[in-house]
């Protein structure tokens, strides 16, 4: 995976994103992203419940009758999402909207993942220490995200002036 | 912190047949060990219009607090925003404002 300075950068004038990653990052992306609507559509594993949490704490009737509403409804949402990012993933920019797609797929996946790891708060990765292929590409996946959010500032800065 | 939202003692339950049924609900997000801090203000900053000065003080009770009220209104607003705040990988709930 490449170290890039910066993985996105954000334009306020066109309103998109320049993907800045290199054909490796980006076929691992690729790779992942299929795998992740494989994980979706199976509907089976434990780390999924991570995606679909409970709307209510204390009635259970409540959130039974939630989870009927809305669990098509968020899957569909991460399918879309799943879409629209490989179908943008070999551009060089991405109109924000469909950037949001990627924040999403890059999020989803990095929850899936970290409930698999079983990550708490005391847990530290960083570059620089020694992990596993999967806490590296959880690191990973934080810092891209990361990157993303920034990159899309201007967003949320022009919505709060409207 | 932990990864889910802790059960808490809920003192208003016995209350809770006499509240009225338009009552406010408030919207609850929790702290999650894998949300990173910058997607949770992010978030609250799209989904709700918040400053980010606002957006980081909200994320900020999250962070250290454990959980912190993002939004209120009536039942269905409230899902709406829990449905939301779930799309985006948030981890919300909602209950009657006390």
């Amino acid at each position: 995976m490449s170290e890039h300075a910066y993985a996105f950068v954000g334009d306020p004038a066109t309103k998109q994103i320049q993907i800045c990653l290199d054909g490796e990052s980006r076929e691992v992306l690729l790779e992942l992203a299929k795998q992740f609507r494989s994980l979706l559509l199976e509907d089976s594993d434990d780390s999924l419940e991570r995606l679909y949490p409970p709307a209510y704490l204390d009635h259970s009737e409540l959130n039974v009758e939630y989870v009927s509403l809305v669990h098509d409804d968020l899957l569909q949402e991460k399918l879309t999402s799943i879409d629209i990012f490989e179908s943008t993933i070999w551009l060089e920019f991405v109109e924000i909207e469909k950037f949001f797609s990627w924040m999403a797929v890059l999020n989803s996946i990095r929850l899936v993942l970290g409930t698999r790891l079983d990550v708490s708060e005391e847990d530290e990765f960083d570059f620089e220490k020694s992990h596993s292929p999967e806490q590296t590409l959880f690191v990973w996946l934080a810092m891209l995200l990361e990157e993303a959010v920034s990159a899309s500032t201007f967003y949320v800065e022009d919505f709060n002036k409207r | 912190m932990s990864p889910s939202p802790t059960e808490i003692e809920d003192p208003k339950v016995e209350k809770e047949n006499i509240v009225e049924p338009d009552s406010p609900w408030i919207v609850i997000v929790w702290n999650d060990p894998i949300n990173l801090m910058s997607y949770v203000s992010f978030v609250f900053q799209k989904l709700f219009g918040y400053s980010k000065e606002k957006a980081d003080v909200l994320m900020l009770e999250v962070h250290n607090e454990g959980r912190a009220v993002v939004s209120t209104g009536n039942r269905e607003r409230a899902e709406f925003d829990v449905f939301r705040l779930h799309g985006h990988g948030l981890w919300a709930t909602m209950e009657r404002s006390s």
